[in-house]
């Protein structure tokens, strides 16, 4: 039933490349326009065509389905400086609904009528798990999953997915070790998707907390929006710290029904479902009560990887903000648009180092070999290798305050997935390049 | 026990919402014998033209008077131009056009209303009264208790409608046999709009209650819930007001004590079980009465 609805209520929506590629210059690497050839589908001489499937409709949708309008103020600002290697990026992306049986169709339809060159930050675990195979078996660069899922980082199975955001796991793993070291007496509570995406985090956690620390854990299934069972039984088990993997309307019911319990615990809420700006605003219209904004989510630990809005002074926030503005689309700048144009940024990074024709095998050789050493917004390094299709190695602990904005608790930590040691990123950090477009040589 | 107790009354509490929408669809059943898919989607819209309305600067009372209303021309308005035609013809077609228009009318509220998700604030506190130290009853709050309240008025509304009216008589009279009806003088037409109408009201109460409920609400906000509830009406025997009631309890129960002691991923399975079983069991509803009515 929600299958017929979610597909007629879609919203398909196409980028609007336009042909202009007067700017000539552009991506670095020889060669001028008129050595541009069509090479793999979605690769033609003046044009590239990239797709993605968001929750753009649905529970999972508030703050996700922003992403693709980052992405496409970014690509826009790229097009307009001249396109890569003189190709306008184009840009389409389906609802899904995050249903993964509506993931699997738009996906066909991406691969098979429209012809995407390559995929790019299709969103969420179970849902991208469903087009996973149609990706692989068709050859489809599937870069930069939007999700922490370490099922991305298989080369041996999956040679074309790649992974971007920081694993669940390693995040797991830097939550448990922050808790192990600073809040040794908490009791603690887990609050998991019931898929990878808490599974993953679970391990993580354990890996630094003992079964005596975790009283409790609770699951919630995406789309049922009844917690009382799983907030009651968390209270009752004496959990006062309570973490949770779930996405952001997830965070704010939860909030919701702890406060009508009564229950008071600390909360760590990780990164996907964290976003200030985003749960705050779903909570507003509670506030005639006892709730109060983002005042609900003051104190509340979470973790980035990536610079966040309220960071006014950083010059990634700042080349966003330009590149938001003038794209000229509805809204502000949030998290999940810097979240979607740092996608861009790596996308546009892997397209120069493919060089001027580049295959789609081309593409994922060139984020194989070079990827490790993109320097971009995000916090710690990629860990791309031909042996690795890991994303963002690392992330820190960081404690929202009032307004939303975050107080950062740790220093960026990096680590793996498995017994990997937590160790501090000596780095240094990164600034954007003068023109806001990177400038990756070609490989090979 | 705690647990138990707990799990018992939000079973009551959702049992009181899958029952409201039961209602809604036997109402429709027993005046046209259509199984109205679109109930749910009608809820919908019915319940963000009261959101917009809350959100003009109204009281969430106001809201609720306009989406009852809005029901209630919604149902009288969609029985008239887009079942009438049906009706009478294959059963099939008319369950098909109710499908259409469920994703229609969804299609239709994303279209104005927009997909974002949108908080409801219930019209009474939602806060648990704490029974003793550290143990807080979250079924058992003001708005809990007018969630049910507003059910259990309504119902015994609609009976007393049915039992003691002129006007029930003749609903009742058209349902059952509109030939004979008709040759009495009962304007069976009109019956047949007003049954509609009446439905498509309960179904708005309904929407409104379970969008204090769950707190968020999107265009499809009632999907899951036209699956209980429809499982609620057959529960019942699809036929009669009092089965619907007692069946959406009973399924608010059995959820309730499976998502509390199973797992809450098994919802929509434990509810399309229980429903194969009791058609197993007993094919018509455990409140069917003879076949016979069916004249």
């Amino acid at each position: 039933m929600s299958v017929l609805a979610a597909a007629t209520i879609a919203t398909t929506m196409a980028a609007c490349g336009g042909d202009d590629d007067s700017g000539g210059g552009g991506g670095g690497g020889g060669g001028t326009a008129e050595d541009n050839e069509a090479t793999d589908p979605g690769m033609t001489e003046d044009s590239v065509l990239i797709g993605a499937h968001y929750p753009l409709t649905g529970p999972a949708a508030p703050g996700y389905s922003e992403i693709p309008t980052g992405v496409q103020a970014y690509f826009d600002f790229v097009n307009a400086n001249g396109g890569v290697y003189d190709r306008q990026i184009e840009w389409e992306y389906l609802d899904d609904g995050y249903n993964p049986t509506n993931t699997g169709q738009v996906v066909n339809q991406l691969v098979l009528e429209d012809e995407i060159f390559a995929m790019m930050g299709g969103l969420g675990t179970p849902t991208h798990n469903a087009a996973l195979d149609l990706l692989n078996s068709e050859g489809v660069p599937d870069l930069f999953v939007a999700s922490g899922s370490s099922l991305w980082d298989n080369p041996e199975e999956n040679p074309y997915t790649f992974g971007w955001q920081t694993d669940y796991e390693s995040e797991g793993k830097i939550i448990g070790q922050y808790i192990a070291e600073n809040l040794p007496d908490a009791k603690v509570g887990l609050f998991l998707q019931d898929d990878d995406f808490g599974e993953d985090g679970e391990r993580g956690v354990r890996q630094y907390l003992d079964d005596e620390q975790i009283v409790e854990v609770q699951t919630y299934t995406s789309g049922n929006t009844d917690l009382g069972a799983q907030i009651t039984a968390l209270q009752q088990s004496g959990a006062d710290f309570v973490i949770g993997f779930n996405t952001p309307i997830y965070t704010a019911l939860s909030q919701l029904t702890a406060l009508r319990l009564n229950y008071t615990p600390e909360w760590f809420v990780s990164n996907v479902g964290s976003d200030p700006q985003l749960v705050g605003s779903l909570l507003e219209r509670f506030s005639s009560g006892a709730v109060t904004g983002t005042s609900l989510l003051e104190g509340v630990y979470t973790t980035d990887y990536l610079p966040t809005v309220d960071e006014v002074d950083n010059p990634w926030v700042q080349l966003f903000q330009r590149v938001w503005d003038e794209s000229g689309q509805e809204g502000e700048l949030t998290n999940f648009r810097i979240y979607g144009m740092s996608q861009a940024y790596t996308m546009v990074q892997a397209l120069q180092a493919a060089g001027r024709n580049p295959t789609r095998d081309d593409l994922v050789a060139a984020l194989e070999e070079a990827g490790g050493d993109f320097q971009g917004p995000a916090l710690a390094p990629f860990r791309y290798s031909s042996d690795r299709h890991a994303g963002i190695s690392g992330m820190s602990v960081s404690r929202i305050g009032a307004n939303g904005s975050a107080e950062e608790l740790t220093p960026v930590l990096v680590t793996d997935v498995g017994d990997a040691e937590i160790e501090e990123y000596d780095g240094e950090e990164t600034t954007p390049p003068e023109s806001g477009i990177p400038d990756e040589e070609a490989i090979g | 026990m705690e647990e138990f107790l707990s799990l018992t009354l939000g079973g009551v509490v959702s049992g009181s919402v899958y029952a409201a929408f039961a209602l809604a669809l036997v109402l429709i059943w027993r005046s046209t014998r259509i199984v109205n898919f679109a109930q749910g989607s009608m809820a919908a819209a019915t319940t963000f033209i009261a959101v917009a309305v809350i959100d003009s600067g109204q009281s969430y009372w106001v809201g609720l008077v306009v989406a009852l209303l809005a029901g209630l021309v919604l149902g009288a308005v969609i029985e008239r131009v887009v079942i009438r035609p049906v009706e009478g013809g294959p059963e099939l077609n008319a369950v098909i056009v109710t499908l259409g228009l469920f994703i229609a009318i969804q299609g239709a509220v994303a279209l104005i209303f927009g997909v974002d998700q949108r908080a409801f604030v219930p019209p009474f506190s939602n806060i648990g009264y704490e029974v003793r130290e550290g143990f807080t009853l979250l079924s058992l709050s003001p708005n809990t208790i007018w969630t049910v309240g507003a059910v259990l008025v309504t119902m015994v509304l609609l009976i007393a409608l049915f039992r003691f009216t002129r006007l029930g008589l003749a609903m009742r009279a058209s349902a059952f046999g509109q030939e004979v009806a008709r040759l009495l003088g009962v304007r069976v037409g009109r019956m047949l709009t007003l049954g509609w109408a009446l439905a498509a009201l309960v179904g708005a109460l309904a929407g409104m209650l379970i969008a204090g409920d769950v707190s968020f609400i999107s265009p499809n906000f009632m999907d899951q819930l036209i699956v209980f509830g429809f499982v609620a009406a057959v529960l019942g025997g699809l036929d009669s007001p009092i089965g619907a009631v007692v069946g959406g309890l009973l399924l608010g129960l059995a959820l309730s004590y499976v998502r509390g002691y199973l797992d809450d991923s098994l919802l929509g399975m434990a509810a399309l079980v229980i429903l194969v079983v009791v058609l197993l069991v007993r094919p018509g509803g455990l409140f069917s009465t003879t076949p016979a009515r069916r004249a």
